[in-house]
């Protein structure tokens, strides 16, 4: 089987079926065996006619990024994608509107502005779906069918896809979606002269067994599902608000309780209270729901109540660009709020890992009772892939309180010093259970305690659960590890780990000796597994999506060596393409 | 800011590419366009079969490599078609309804493959090499195929026979006396080509013409009215070039065969010249209109052309080879000097 990779861009206004069209797409490829990974982003404004770009990298191999440039762009909308066609290849394929309703002035079409390398093939979307449907509606189906024969795609198969995706719907809207997808492909058979190489004929996979087409945050909610979550308080909030809605459906049938309250605030107050009560209890947020909850952080932590933030990354700061992916709050989860203040931090590196993470934090937040916030991102929230079903956790992960025994209820100290800092937690209405619980510093009991060596040894207590809480992390992920030297080491956290990851494999190609190192814990991090790394490395780069190199930063206090940053505030995902160029230039 | 002029080409062959460089030579600050139906930049045309052959890359076909048009600051749009022309705005309306503004026209469209009248109702079984496009087409068809059957014979037509040939390939060619229109081939010159292609592995037809081509399980049956019937894979037709001009009519401008041009290449309205293949020149010696075939001619009339659309006076003139061999005949490539054809 030859290698195929190839990445198709839909670029329309909302309300065009932008998303809609790059869904079937997606859905389609996914059954047909290939590996997928799509993007889709959109305005940030509820109302309005914005710009929506639904990105698909379709794969034979597995995919560890979306890829920055488009083999394929297809324009419903000529003023937005005029401008997205900086993101196609400079020999990419063009499918645009060869009729549209209205003639353009000049410069205003999309083709007017295809580079030369480019191959444009004009489709009458708007008039083909008229004359399947009898208004410009079908326009994206049109396309998809003008993309299907162009790239020679199994028509049949792509039109059962359709018929899944608006399976609930009258079959009028079944009928008009599947004609239009047939007009674009019949009259782009008949009338276009290919002179493009894309092709998928003989590149479909052997088929595989079924797969789950997801993205970040509904694997986030049936994580959390799984893994006995029976309580969420949150307030909306882009890029996360979908996990609050399928949580809204869904908890209350496992018998768990959603509560939507008037702020951040109020969400992890209760998150904290519910946690207080026994109960597995999380929120979702992004970087200014974040904020307003750090004061309340610190009462997690030094009360010592489990309690799990998802925080879905933005750019920011403040409002930022609620629709553009960043990763600038790694200095906010891993230190932000008040005092000397520990909290576990977990980064899941893609899709599949955003349900690993969730199910950890829950079982790490409730086994060393303290906060554990998850730092997605716009991208991994939205991105979504085709996974193997993910595995039920074991029971292990379901049930992690450590509660006290007969001994320890007889004289109760709930904040017993131990020798890895958890003490065992009674839930309230344990008989002889009954503690002071505060956000004062304390003593064995939790009564307010001010003393110096009380706070010393308190403090030294809640960082004594780091020393056990690495060895539940999983093993941070290093490429071309049966190497002993390499010229140059990436490491990366979140998001950017897949980008990374790929530019080795194609660094390596070029004859650069290269490898990567990624940790999903990066509070406590893997220090000693780092500076071994680091240690086989003449030089390390260290890319990420924030301007300040915020984990640059972090991590050049651990290797006391300089590292080379790689920082993009686009908005955008990491692209290995921007690394690989790097390393040549390094 | 101050007004510059916009200048638009309208094909993107040696006509059109060499007017273009030289209005940036003349003009630092004018706005040049060219705009091509065809989705590739500037080629050579003739070394097509070369391509079909394998013989050379897609890189060694290209003239201009698309960083020249950027390095001159020449926009190039390519496939994309002008529908057709308003003369008295200046404004050009593209396939995909878009408006375009100039300020002077030059028509390098070219030319396209004729299709005789008694053929279009076969033509969904006829290939061409006349483009990129065409070759991409039925390049790898070409590779799998066995048996051609070639009608017509133009240039092209006895250059692809012998590509064919050498590739081992069974081929009947039907020869049309008007396949290099709108030359006529003489009996004299006809018999001397049947006889020079007596060297190669090919069933030669005269005098006879094509009564059925049909397709049947894959295979196409071609049946003359003389009764001889062929089964092959293939049916490609080489009978000679048409102007490419269908988006000229209705504009004001005038039209024969091809857009007629005076001996400056310019049209009868003011802002509009033509050039190339696409273009019938007034020859004030003869007092007619007369075509011109070959890169060459091609290349020094998009320079004039140029010129003159700036404000020179320069009357064209014949270059290059004024006689192509077809097959051991000599035909003229130009029709308003005084030469004979020689056999």
């Amino acid at each position: 089987m030859k290698e195929f990779n190839i990445i198709i861009e839909i670029c329309g206004s909302a309300g065009e079926g932008t998303i809609s069209a790059g869904e079937i797409l997606s859905r389609f490829m996914s059954g047909q065996g290939f590996e997928i990974m799509s993007f889709d982003s959109y305005p940030a404004e509820i109302r309005g006619f914005g710009k929506c770009v639904a990105h698909t990298r379709i794969s034979t191999n597995r995919i560890y990024s979306p890829g920055k440039l488009a083999d394929v762009l297809i324009a419903l909308n000529d003023k937005h994608s005029i401008s997205q066609l900086s993101a196609l290849k400079e020999n990419g394929l063009l499918i645009y509107d060869s009729q549209p309703p209205r003639p353009h002035k000049e410069d205003k079409s999309v083709v007017g502005w295809a580079k030369p390398g480019m191959i444009s093939y004009g489709i009458p979307l708007n008039m083909l779906a008229h004359k399947a449907a009898g208004n410009a509606r079908g326009m994206n189906m049109v396309a998809l069918g003008a993309v299907a024969a162009l790239l020679h795609v199994d028509q049949h198969g792509f039109t059962d896809s359709i018929k899944v995706r608006y399976g609930k719907k009258k079959q009028i809207v079944i009928d008009s979606n599947v004609n239009s997808f047939l007009e674009g492909y019949n009259w782009t058979e008949k009338n276009i002269k290919k002179i493009d190489p894309h092709s998928f004929k003989g590149m479909t996979p052997s088929k595989q067994k079924e797969k789950l087409i997801i993205n970040g945050n509904q694997l986030v909610a049936q994580a959390a599902l799984v893994a006995n979550l029976s309580f969420y308080a949150g307030y909306p909030i882009t890029p996360a608000t979908k996990i609050m809605e399928i949580l809204s459906r869904e908890l209350p049938k496992h018998g768990g309780v959603l509560l939507q309250t008037e702020d951040e605030i109020s969400a992890i107050g209760a998150v904290i209270g519910a946690g207080f009560g026994g109960k597995r209890a999380m929120t979702a947020t992004s970087g200014p729901g974040f904020a307003l909850m750090t004061e309340f952080t610190g009462l997690s932590v030094m009360a010592e109540v489990p309690a799990v933030i998802i925080d879905s990354q933005r750019a920011g700061p403040s409002t930022g660009m609620p629709t553009k992916t960043e990763q600038s709050d790694f200095n906010s989860a891993v230190s932000g709020g008040t005092g000397d203040c520990p909290r576990i931090v977990l980064a899941p590196t893609d899709t599949k890992s955003c349900y690993e993470a969730t199910i950890l934090a829950l079982y790490l937040a409730e086994k060393y009772q303290t906060l554990v916030v998850v730092l997605l991102d716009f991208f991994l929230s939205n991105s979504i892939r085709n996974i193997n079903i993910p595995e039920k956790p074991s029971s292990k992960y379901l049930d992690a309180n450590i509660a006290p025994d007969k001994n320890d209820l007889k004289d109760y100290q709930r904040y017993k010093i131990t020798k890895n800092g958890v003490s065992p937690r009674a839930i309230p209405g344990t008989p002889g259970g009954m503690f002071f619980s505060t956000g004062l510093e304390h003593d064995v009991y939790g009564r307010p305690n001010y003393s110096e060596a009380g706070h010393l040894e308190m403090t030294q207590k809640r960082f004594a659960k780091f020393n056990t809480v690495l060895s539940e992390a999983p093993a941070p992920e290093i490429s071309a590890i049966d190497r002993d030297e390499f010229d140059i080491g990436i490491i990366s956290w979140g998001s950017s780990a897949g980008a990374a990851h790929e530019t080795v494999m194609s660094a390596q190609k070029e004859g650069i000796n290269a490898s990567s190192f990624s940790s999903m814990m990066v509070s406590p991090f893997p220090e000693k597994a780092l500076i071994e790394f680091a240690d086989k490395c003449k030089k390390i780069l260290i890319p990420e999506l924030n301007f300040s190199g915020q984990f640059a930063s972090f991590a050049t206090q651990i290797l006391k060596r300089p590292v080379e940053r790689l920082n993009f505030i686009t908005g955008r995902p990491m692209a290995s393409e921007d690394i690989l160029q790097k390393m040549r230039d390094m | 800011m101050p007004f510059n002029d916009h200048y638009v080409i309208i094909g993107n062959g040696p006509a059109g590419n060499h007017a273009a460089r030289t209005l940036r030579k003349k003009d630092k600050d004018a706005k040049i366009t060219i705009i091509s139906d065809e989705r590739v930049p500037y080629y050579y045309k003739p070394k097509l079969t070369n391509f079909i052959a394998d013989e050379i890359a897609k890189e060694d076909l290209m003239v201009n490599f698309l960083n020249s048009y950027k390095a001159k600051d020449i926009r190039i749009r390519l496939g994309q078609e002008v529908e057709r022309i308003d003369s008295e705005s200046k404004t050009l309306f593209l396939q995909h309804m878009e408006k375009i503004n100039y300020s002077k026209l030059i028509i390098a469209s070219g030319s396209r493959a004729r299709v005789l009248p008694a053929m279009s109702r076969y033509a969904n079984h006829l290939k061409f090499v006349t483009s990129y496009t065409d070759v991409m087409a039925v390049k790898e068809e070409i590779r799998k195929a066995k048996d051609f059957f070639i009608f017509g014979g133009d240039l092209v037509g006895f250059k692809f026979l012998r590509l064919l040939n050498s590739m081992g390939k069974t081929v009947t060619i039907l020869i049309y006396p008007n396949a290099f229109w709108p030359y006529n081939l003489t009996d004299n010159m006809l018999a001397q080509i049947t006889e020079s292609l007596s060297k190669f592995k090919v069933d030669v037809i005269v005098k006879d013409d094509i009564s059925i081509i049909d397709d049947k399980n894959g295979l196409y049956r071609v049946k003359t009215q003389k009764g001889i019937e062929k089964n092959v894979d293939m049916v490609f037709s080489f009978n000679g070039l048409i102007p490419n001009i269908d988006f000229a009519k209705g504009s004001g401008v005038d039209i024969d065969h091809g857009i007629l041009v005076n001996e400056y290449l310019k049209t009868n309205v003011d802002s509009i010249y033509a050039c190339g293949s696409c273009a019938q020149i007034y020859n004030p010696s003869i007092k007619s209109y007369t075509t011109s075939i070959g890169w060459p001619n091609a290349v020094v009339q998009g320079e004039v052309a140029a010129f003159n659309l700036l404000g020179d006076h320069k009357i064209i003139e014949s270059v290059g080879r004024k006689y192509f061999d077809l097959e051991g005949v000599k035909i003229k490539t130009i029709w308003w000097e005084d030469i004979d054809d020689e056999v």
